[in-house]
């Protein structure tokens, strides 16, 4: 028994000093511009003309990815090959980065991530070198909206080549509102006071909710606040208890779920499959990504129209931007002169970014911020889908008018801790106290 | 003519013995004992996981998690879990046992069967089965409203209270056939004997469970609460998947909100997480070890 528990520790202490030999030293490699070892399981190929990028939606952002690649090859490079390695996720790329920067090993890693934008800031700060900066790619950064750059640009570095934007679109059912003696334009430029009001007229001529969202990860506070030019955050703290406007906020999510205007779900997948899909809702307020969401509904073809967002005051129009996505270079890229070259030449506004966007819209119905693409013709025709209504155009420029807010790499910890304060106050607590809750558990977990 | 010196039987025997245990201790310490100390290493340290540092002061990740509110809520949540859901599923796990256990019915095959079952089915697909049964527009909602016990849909999975006796609901139907099937083995080691013997002593059927059943079936007994406060405390599945720890974390377990700090929210806090993992080891280890005093019938 004892000789037996001596070579058990002999063996563990001989594995435990092993192990630390290995960790500390493969701990500082790969730091900055790809530097890590090679062989192994590494991703990109060692192809000069070939770039690998991780992407996660066949129906929306790799189309776009494509259309990109034909671009290149047609304008610049026919030898040029993307290799497009589709995830089943944005999280799961998330992953990919967190493994990994954790393992210090970065070779795991494609040569160009696809990555969501309010995650990306946190990315930067947690793992500063998984990222090579594209300071010095050949992009317009002017003719893209100033917001969707902000979330890119870290301490004044581009590191991300922008997407697709997440103009806020709020679709309605017309058909409905006619139903319930309104129209369109009765629901443009209104105060959140007035759409609770219409909300329950249609509620009770249709049966149907004039507003959705998921009540897990809420994102109608960020959106909303957006639309007065307010942020959750203020000097990188929480500003939530002593933030009247968010109060206010939270306060119209509370009274229009109480009075039947608006639906809360569960989860993610019961908003777009059983309140947006199920045919449960006159109005869907998101970032313009759920469009194709919107219209898998083909019964509903042409009864869709889209506008602006109400606001506490009414009287203006309200415009915000949730989500969407970036292209990033990663530590592991060392072709990086091709991969600058190719994000500048079709998604950051070279010669090919109007063929580029024009497919990507086409084949995804992704929605560029590059202004210039807003012009072309195919933004422009009307969808069938929105009653023939140029909705694209509509977006492009209404992501013109979205207010700069204070970002954070703690946006969807944020988000969190709303919306369970939401669901609690729904259910029958206090406000205020709900708040300072949430306020302090994201200070603590900011480590505040 | 050098004649080896042979070893004698005995350090034969044990040098063998050694070689057949190396390759497994080796494999165990590699892969089980090394990560478990690395992992304490590592609950030490905070900060991002590709750049750790050694946590200011040492235990600071430990003293951290006493001032989380979340955290707090998580151990609340999975402590109900476990004084609601592990009586009740184990009294019907040997009740049920007891049932079936009787030498008359018949079909009993089957419906041992039909009671192991639900153990067969995969975590993640019960969980999501019953989320879809009682999500608002679900069968059990249909079924509540039809025969006019509800008047309306009911969003049992929106509501703290509610979601949490979904889950509850779920671990028992997926639990108790589990521990049936050990209680079933240890009736079977209950000599028949004994119950005639109490029988013509004119002991009734209640009698005869408290008097004989229950007491030969402690050490089992035993097993399956250390087995079911074991299996209670690491709850991750049904919180994730059923839940997603709503609504509001009202629902969240340990596991999943130590889940939530490394990869569910992108977070990645590996050091406070591990320090966590740790603690919850902690309260398995004193949980198990009060059982097993407790049950200890030996003096």
């Amino acid at each position: 028994m004892r000789k037996k528990l001596i070579s058990t520790l002999l063996v563990g202490t001989m594995t435990l000093s092993l192990a630390a030999c290995g960790g500390s030293s493969s701990s500082n490699s790969g730091n900055g511009g790809g530097s890590s070892s090679g062989g192994g399981s590494s991703a990109p190929s060692g192809n000069e003309n070939t770039l690998t990028v991780y992407a996660w939606d066949p129906a929306f952002n790799i189309p776009a990815l494509k259309a990109a690649e034909e671009a290149y090859k047609a304008g610049v490079n026919p030898d040029f090959v993307l290799d497009i390695r589709e995830q089943s996720g944005s999280s799961d790329i998330e992953t990919a980065i967190t493994t990994a920067a954790s393992a210090g090993k970065y070779d795991t890693l494609p040569d160009i991530v696809l990555f969501q934008d309010h995650w990306i800031q946190q990315y930067v700060k947690d793992y500063p070198d998984a990222w090579q900066n594209v300071n010095d790619a050949d992009v317009k950064w002017d003719d893209f909206s100033a917001e969707k750059l902000d979330y890119s640009t870290i301490d004044g570095v581009h590191y991300g080549v922008p997407v697709d934007g997440g103009t806020v679109v709020t679709a309605y059912r017309v058909d409905l509102l006619e139903e319930a003696g309104y129209t369109i334009d009765d629901l443009t430029g209104i105060s959140w006071a007035e759409f609770i009001e219409i909300g329950k007229a249609v509620k009770e001529k249709t049966g149907k909710y004039l507003m959705c969202m998921d009540g897990d990860g809420n994102d109608l506070v960020y959106l909303m606040l957006q639309a007065e030019g307010v942020s959750q955050f203020k000097d990188g703290k929480p500003y939530i208890t002593e933030n009247e406007t968010l109060k206010q906020v939270i306060q119209t999510i509370v009274d229009m779920s109480k009075a039947g205007v608006l639906l809360l779900t569960n989860s993610w997948s019961d908003y777009t499959d059983k309140a947006i899909q199920g045919d449960q809702v006159a109005g869907v307020m998101n970032g313009n990504w759920i469009i194709p969401t919107i219209e898998k509904v083909e019964a509903n073809n042409g009864k869709w129209e889209i506008t602006s967002m109400p606001t506490l005051e009414g009287g203006k129009e309200g415009y915000a931007s949730n989500g969407g996505s970036s292209l990033y270079i990663t530590a592991n890229c060392k072709n990086t002169d091709l991969a600058k070259d190719f994000l500048a030449y079709t998604f950051g506004g070279g010669e090919g970014a109007i063929e580029t966007y024009d497919n990507a819209l086409k084949n995804g119905g992704l929605v560029s911020t590059y202004a210039p693409a807003g012009e072309s013709e195919v933004y422009n025709e009307g969808v069938a889908f929105f009653n023939d209504t140029p909705i694209y155009a509509d977006i492009v420029e209404m992501g013109t008018h979205v207010q700069i807010v204070e970002q954070s790499p703690y946006h969807y910890t944020c988000r969190t801790q709303l919306a369970a304060a939401i669901v609690n106050v729904i259910n029958g607590s206090d406000l205020e106290t709900e708040l300072k809750n949430a306020e302090d558990q994201l200070n603590f977990e900011m480590g505040n | 003519m050098n004649k080896k010196k042979e070893m004698d039987l005995l350090q034969k025997q044990s040098r063998a013995g050694w070689l057949f245990l190396a390759p497994a201790t080796l494999m165990i310490a590699v892969m089980s004992f090394w990560p478990m100390i690395s992992a304490f290493f590592t609950s030490l340290k905070t900060g991002s996981s590709a750049n750790m540092q050694w946590a200011d002061p040492i235990f600071y990740n430990y003293t951290r998690m006493f001032s989380d509110k979340l955290f707090q809520r998580s151990i609340v949540n999975t402590f109900l879990y476990l004084a609601i859901q592990v009586p009740i599923m184990l009294v019907l796990a040997i009740l049920l046992a007891q049932l079936l256990n009787n030498k008359d019915l018949k079909l009993k095959g089957f419906f041992r069967t039909c009671v192991f079952l639900p153990c067969a089915t995969a975590l993640v697909s019960y969980s999501l089965i019953f989320k879809s049964l009682f999500a608002t527009e679900g069968l059990i909602n249909s079924i509540l409203v039809n025969l006019h016990i509800l008047s309306e849909n009911y969003n049992f999975l929106g509501n703290p209270a509610s979601a949490k006796a979904v889950i509850i609901i779920a671990l028992i139907w997926r639990w108790t056939g589990y521990n049936m099937v050990f209680y079933l083995a240890g009736l079977q080691n209950i000599e028949y004997s004994v119950y005639e013997a109490a029988k013509i002593d004119g002991a009734n059927g209640w009698q005869t469970f408290w008097g004989i059943t229950v007491p030969l079936l402690r050490p089992t007994i035993i097993m399956t609460f250390i087995m079911s406060i074991n299996g209670t405390l690491q709850l991750f599945d049904e919180s994730v998947n059923l839940t997603n720890g709503g609504p509001a974390n009202s629902t969240i377990t340990m596991s999943h909100y130590i889940y939530n700090n490394t990869f569910g929210t992108g977070v990645a806090n590996f050091g406070y997480a591990t320090a966590m993992a740790f603690f919850v080891f902690i309260m398995v280890g004193i949980l198990a070890f009060i059982n097993m005093k407790v049950g200890d019938t030996r003096d």
